[in-house]
């Protein structure tokens, strides 16, 4: 190579260098305007709309050796504890066309446990709306229902799916109904009226596990903003359950600070239980259930939910320990004679209601969270405590969930399950969990 | 002749101190024009809101917001993905949070924040200043008016706004949003002021900082908007789930 072709190749790297120089600079300005734009045509309306998340969960579990729960559930393949890894895939949509919405929800799980492997795929949600005005909204389909104010139970949603008060922000599978909302507002003290009436067929294939088959329901409610207050009043009527009726509310007393209830009455309903001598019996009567709770933030981001919760229809102490018991003799049958009838009994009861996610009678919720503690932004530590007033036994979760990357949510969670034997929390299947869940948004 | 002298000196003072009584700034005046330029009463919007952290790391959200009258609002999450469909309600002093997969609204307060960052509730849904707050002094300085605003009642999110306000645009540059015991909160800055068509021109950008979260900052970005009337019965808790119908 030449003097003067290295001198040339010298100067044009100083100019690549030079010219990249002024590019870097100019592309990172160019990438912060952008940053610091919007471009609104990107965000029109389209007439398919398509989202969701995918999802991996592992969980541990520690078995609480003994407890009536983890006897009826493991009696013939004991275990010291468990793990379970599970994907799961929720896609959400909608297409829409002049006053016509077509809606669906669809969720997909496969786990792999202890146990084996599992799989599942459910319709949560597939329903047609038509809206002729915005006041009013027509729907058919299967569609799920939440209604009442409470955040860990609502013993007013006579429609709902029973959620999980240690996940009450997970969608739900719904049911198959015709639904006609009403909406009107005024100016004064009341502000808005809204009817929704939802008729619910139960019949062979549709609804089977609503109630009891070939009956067409009716469920109804009539909100009202009165006062800067949410007031609901709600009504069913069918062959499928029995008649009930409820009402609640919900208010800011102060700009921290909402109080919120519920109130339900059903006039008859049979309730499976055990007598004295351990023997299933079906009882009829009324039974009510309330609910008063408060949602409290402090100035320092602190956000306290706390509710307490009184299940008319839940167990009583007594009623309770009965259940322990049999268990523990069916027990002492599997383990003396390889006979389990009575564990099966048991476990056909258990369906009927004692196995349902809190079965008593009173209890207590409470959750805190924090949001950004010590500047840390999308980090959010919170921790949800339930106990059962009438025994005393507690479950306590603390968490940590972080969205700090875009569409990604990851959260560790630990469960720890307490209380003396012959108490709900006590008799549990597990006397821990500890889970890690990372979900990730389209 | 004294006395003559005295009634003119008196007149002359009369008439300066009736003089300045008129030039007097009616800082009621300057806010309702500040209202009207900034948005029109009654409207549809696109906004991007960025949380900038300080290592210059940032999150966006993307909200559709329309607007009805002074005291009713909502805004629609369009992105990320993780917060699509999520809605806030605002009716006056009311203001309720709809997560789809909740399915119910949940009511909020104006001092939380539904998108993290230095905005709060009551940033993202802000209504008129004029409807929540009232002028408590006004002055002219320079090329600007100082406007020192008492919120009306408990309910709204600051006790006191000082609000720089150009004179020539009637526009405000800046916001200091102050507690009740005097501590500022935030720091709003207006910037970019843009022809959005429909006789509609106000700042495009919004950013803010606050002493509490120190070395973050939050900017809001105006791409769109226009005047569209709409039905009061979109402005309702069971219309939350149906927003996006709207667009």
């Amino acid at each position: 190579m030449s003097f003067a072709d290295r001198v040339l190749r010298h100067r044009a790297a100083a100019l690549l260098l030079s010219l990249s120089l002024l590019v870097v600079p100019t592309s990172r300005t160019a990438r912060a305007e952008a940053a610091f734009s919007l471009d609104a045509a990107e965000f029109e309306k389209k007439t398919w709309s398509n989202g969701g998340f995918a999802e991996i969960k592992w969980e541990h579990m520690d078995v609480r050796q003994g407890s009536a729960l983890a006897l009826l559930n493991m009696y013939d393949d004991p275990q010291a504890d468990w793990d379970q890894l599970s994907g799961s895939l929720q896609l959400n949509g909608a297409y829409a066309k002049g006053i016509a919405q077509l809606h669906w929800l669809l969720n997909a799980t496969g786990q792999e446990d202890t146990f084996g492997w599992r799989d599942r795929a459910e319709v949560y949600e597939t329903y047609l709306n038509l809206a002729p005005a915005s006041g009013t909204t027509a729907s058919v389909g299967k569609k799920s229902y939440k209604w009442g104010k409470g955040y860990a139970w609502n013993p007013v949603g006579f429609i709902n799916r029973t959620k999980d008060p240690n996940n009450p922000e997970e969608a739900l599978e719904g049911f198959i109904t015709s639904d006609l909302e009403i909406i009107r507002s005024f100016s004064g003290d009341l502000q808005n009226i809204a009817l929704t009436t939802a008729l619910l067929p139960v019949w062979q294939g549709v609804n089977e596990d609503f109630g009891a088959a070939d009956n067409l329901n009716l469920a109804a409610k009539l909100y009202l903003l009165y006062l800067n207050t949410d007031i609901d009043f709600i009504v069913y009527s069918g062959n499928s359950r029995t008649t009930r009726f409820g009402g609640d509310f919900s208010r800011n007393l102060t700009t921290n600070f909402e109080i919120h209830g519920e109130l339900a009455y059903i006039p008859t309903v049979d309730r499976v239980a055990l007598d004295e001598q351990g023997r299933r019996m079906c009882q009829s009567g009324s039974a009510t259930s309330s609910l008063i709770g408060i949602r409290y933030l402090t100035e320092f981001d602190l956000t306290s939910i706390i509710e307490y919760y009184h299940n008319g229809l839940g167990y009583t102490d007594e009623e309770m320990d009965r259940f322990y018991r049999r268990i523990a003799v069916g027990g002492e049958q599997w383990t003396l004679t390889g006979n389990d009838a009575l564990l099966q009994q048991m476990q056909q009861l258990a369906s009927q209601g004692y196995s349902r996610p809190n079965p008593g009678r009173d209890y207590l919720y409470a959750r805190f969270s924090l949001k950004e503690p010590f500047d840390l932004l999308y980090f959010t530590p919170a921790a949800t405590f339930i106990v059962n007033l009438d025994d005393q036994s507690f479950s306590a979760t603390p968490e940590l969930t972080y969205t700090g990357i875009t569409n990604w949510e990851l959260q560790l969670r630990f469960s720890l399950l307490n209380g003396d034997p012959s108490t709900e929390f006590g008799e549990k299947q597990n006397s821990n969990k500890l889970e890690l869940r990372i979900r990730s948004f389209f | 002749m004294k006395t003559t002298l005295f009634a003119g000196t008196a007149s002359l003072f009369l008439l300066f101190f009736n003089l300045s009584s008129a030039l007097a700034v009616d800082g009621a005046a300057i806010l309702q024009q500040v209202d009207r330029k900034m948005q029109p009463e009654s409207y549809e919007m696109y906004r991007k809101l960025i949380n900038v952290e300080p290592d210059g790391k940032s999150k966006e959200f993307v909200l559709y917001t329309v607007k009805k009258g002074q005291d009713k609002m909502v805004a629609l999450f369009l992105s990320p993905a993780s917060e699509k469909g999520r809605a806030t309600l605002r009716l006056n002093e009311n203001m309720w949070l709809y997560i789809p997969n909740v399915g119910k609204p949940i009511r909020i307060t104006s001092l939380q924040s539904v998108v993290g960052g230095v905005f709060n509730n009551a940033d993202i849904l802000r209504l008129d200043f004029s409807v929540e707050y009232s002028v408590q002094q006004a002055s002219e300085e320079g090329d600007h008016y100082l406007l020192v605003l008492k919120a009306k009642n408990a309910t709204v999110a600051y006790d006191g706004l000082k609000m720089v306000v150009d004179k020539a645009t009637l526009l405000p540059k800046t916001i200091e949003c102050y507690a009740a015991s005097g501590m500022l909160i935030k720091t709003l800055r207006y910037d970019k002021i843009k022809d959005f068509g429909g006789g509609i021109v106000s700042p495009s950008v919004l950013e803010t900082d606050s002493p509490l979260y120190k070395g973050y900052k939050s900017v809001m970005i105006t791409a769109k908007i226009q005047k569209r009337d709409f039905a009061d019965e979109v402005f309702t808790l069971n219309y939350l789930s149906k927003v996006d119908e709207l667009r």
